[in-house]
């Protein structure tokens, strides 16, 4: 397969209407796969939708959507195995989900229930499963990319063939955490994929006030390292170029900046007012022109993979998941008040014994 | 007239004991990794590292490029998947650029992932005044850090502890910022054990038994608070000096006793008095121990400004500051 770096125009394998650009046959994928990856797309859109809801009948505290992006959350997750490892940023959920993070811990997560595998300590975005290998996000952008540097530097010492994947968005890159991780990744030549996911916004500022350069990806030059420009809202195109990093990764070839061009359909959270910064008629023309969804469902249509029937049968199937994820959600219990003082340390210390009476006094008194 | 063969005891300075440190626990268990800035052919810059790259080798001693929030990060997701790395921080004075790793990833991933991940990292660095090092090679800025849940201070007075609380930390399954007095690294000579041993972490030590007052302190203040033990013996003043040596989380139950035995408390610390280390332990003696305190609890400490070059020994705790202050409870 041929995928180059430092393109001027994003890597892609389909029109905006679904039509195939470039060297399809080559990708080598199965009609089960992508099948797949269009499932897990529309599972994820459905999955948001009921997240964001939620937030609005006052059921959860926060939310950030990654509608919009589901070709660059799925693209990306699908290439990788289950030893590998995976460090997501405040809106990777699809991603994280495509690697095994069920959707009802999802839900767990966002209602801060004991579902969720990190038992309602971080608010929305922040959950994770040390068998999935998925660390929890941090709030502060940039934390996880040197992190995930770390993660892939143990990896070659321990000549594995895993490799780690590491999320931000394009706001990242402002960070100094992505110049110091971009610089240790290629110095050590670690395994490690650094996918950045160009949504145009850092909440309201847009690419052009971010950075001078004209992309993102061409910034793995000053690194020593490739960068990859690719249609972030092409699944197949996002696929291919994170099969080729991956692949490369584990070959001994080193680490990889891909820059998935995309778009957000939602607010930066649902504690952002989006109105007051996006154009008039821009969000418009993203979700009528350019919907990796709608884009992929013509391209299987043209296949003749898909149809209506199939569309509605697949669309009842998800309802009835996410409805019941979202069921066992919240039939699970709140954590414990006493909990709180559990995992500060691996065993309590004396202070915090101390202050675990403090509170157990309190609750029976009350 | 047969002469007796005695086997000659190899004698460490604190740099000797944390360099055998470092060389036992890497020879015990291939986990344990090192990284920092200079640590592989120069050394270090205070020799801790020397000849450990050829020992282990340079995946194992890792040179980094100059970027402390890089090896704190670094450091943070190779514990994440199981290595146990030990991260040297040049002077500690320049953890502040990985400062929010460490405060906001290491000390917090095994909370917010309720007890799914851990980081098992120690982060090795000098601190502290009395080497005309200026404001940036000079700080006492453990109140940081102790302030941070998830986080152990550790801060050693002598070669011994040095060895055994550093090997302690690195097995320890949290992270640990392990503070190296440097003014006292080439103090003294002691014989050390053969081999590894643990001092244990979260406990204080005795270094001077006395009746009539504690002094309280960690680090390089632990030499001057027992030269103003000394002193304060020629007055008839038996001195306690209560080596606190891990500071979070502190030994409660040891400065308890230590105070409920001399009704006195004087708290020696380098660094800055307000919203310092020695306050938290002024409050705690004043919550548990007012019963038994005679006199005021009195704070022997750096003074609340930066850290002065030219004036370095206006600004430092000393014998005669220590001596003033045991007095001052003593007299109340």
């Amino acid at each position: 397969m041929d995928i180059k770096p430092f393109t001027d125009k994003p890597i892609k394998f389909m029109e905006y209407d679904g039509k195939p650009a470039g060297d399809i046959a080559a990708l080598d994928l199965t009609t089960e796969q992508l099948l797949v990856m269009y499932r897990w797309m529309v599972f994820i859109r459905a999955v948001d939708d009921r997240g964001y809801i939620l937030v609005r009948q006052g059921r959860a505290g926060f939310y950030a959507q990654v509608a919009g992006q589901e070709a660059s959350q799925v693209g990306s997750a699908l290439p990788l195995t289950k030893p590998d490892w995976m460090y997501g940023d405040h809106r990777s959920q699809g991603s994280q989900l495509v690697k095994g993070l069920k959707a009802s811990e999802w839900f767990g997560h966002v209602l801060g229930r004991t579902l969720d595998p990190t038992q309602g300590r971080m608010m929305p975005h922040g959950s994770g499963r040390r068998d999935l290998h998925i660390v929890p996000p941090s709030s502060t952008v940039g934390n996880k990319i040197t992190e995930a540097v770390g993660t892939a530097m143990a990896q070659h010492y321990r000549k594995t063939k895993d490799i780690t994947i590491t999320y931000f968005g394009d706001g990242a890159t402002s960070e100094g955490d992505f110049h110091v991780g971009l610089n240790f990744a290629a110095v050590y030549g670690s395994p490690v994929l650094f996918f950045c996911q160009n949504n145009q916004y850092a909440i309201s500022v847009r690419l052009e006030e971010q950075t001078h350069t004209k992309t993102i990806a061409e910034k793995a030059r000053a690194y020593g390292m490739e960068g990859y420009f690719v249609d972030g809202n092409d699944i197949l195109a996002v696929y291919a170029v994170t099969k080729h990093c991956a692949d490369k990764a584990r070959a001994g070839g080193g680490p990889s900046l891909i820059e998935a061009y995309t778009y957000r359909y939602g607010p930066h959270s649902s504690a952002d007012d989006d109105t007051r910064y996006r154009p008039k008629g821009e969000l418009e023309m993203w979700r009528t022109q350019r919907d990796p969804i709608t884009r992929f469902r013509a391209f299987l249509t043209g296949k003749k993979l898909w149809d209506d029937v199939k569309e509605q049968k697949l669309q009842d199937e998800i309802k009835a998941e996410v409805a019941a994820a979202l069921a066992e959600a919240e039939a699970s219990p709140v954590p414990e008040p006493l909990t709180v003082f559990d995992h500060v340390y691996e065993k309590l210390t004396p202070q915090l014994e101390a202050e675990r009476k403090e509170l157990a006094a309190e609750l029976s008194a009350s | 007239m047969a002469t007796v063969e005695v086997a000659k005891k190899q004698t460490y300075t604190m740099v000797q004991a944390i360099r055998s440190a470092l060389i036992d626990e890497m020879t015990r268990d291939d986990n344990v990794v090192t990284l920092g800035e200079d640590i592989g052919p120069r050394g270090g810059v205070f020799l801790v590292t020397e000849g450990l790259i050829d020992m282990f080798g340079k995946e194992r001693v890792i040179d980094t490029p100059l970027a402390e929030l890089g090896i704190i990060g670094a450091g943070i997701g190779m514990a994440l998947y199981g290595l146990r790395p030990i991260a040297e921080i040049q002077f500690i004075d320049f953890l502040y650029p990985g400062f929010d790793m460490f405060v906001s990833e290491a000390a917090k991933l095994r909370y917010r992932s309720a007890g799914q991940f851990s980081v098992p990292m120690v982060v090795r660095s000098p601190y502290g005044g009395g080497v005309r090092g200026g404001s940036y090679h000079s700080q006492s800025p453990e109140a940081y850090y102790v302030a941070t849940p998830g986080i152990k201070v550790v801060v050693p007075s002598n070669p011994f502890d040095a060895k055994g609380l550093l090997i302690a930390s690195i097995r320890d399954n949290d992270p640990v910022l392990f503070m190296e007095p440097k003014k006292i690294y080439r103090a003294v000579k002691t014989e050390l054990p053969e081999g590894p041993y643990e001092v244990p972490l979260g406990k204080a030590a005795v270094a001077r038994e006395g009746k009539h007052v504690t002094i309280m302190a960690y680090g390089a203040m632990i030499p001057t608070s027992l030269e103003a033990a000394a002193k304060l013996e020629a007055d008839g003043v038996e001195a306690e000096v209560l080596d606190l040596r891990t500071l979070q989380p502190y030994d409660s139950d040891a400065i308890l006793n230590s105070v409920g035995k001399t009704g006195h408390a004087v708290l020696v610390q380098e660094a800055p008095r307000i919203g310092g280390f020695m306050g938290e332990i002024a409050a705690f003696l004043a919550e548990k121990a007012i019963e038994h305190l005679e006199g005021p609890i009195v704070r022997v400490t750096g003074w609340d400004t930066p850290f002065p070059y030219a004036l370095e020994k206006a600004y430092m705790p000393n014998v005669e500051r220590i001596v003033r202050g045991v007095k001052k409870t003593l007299d109340f």
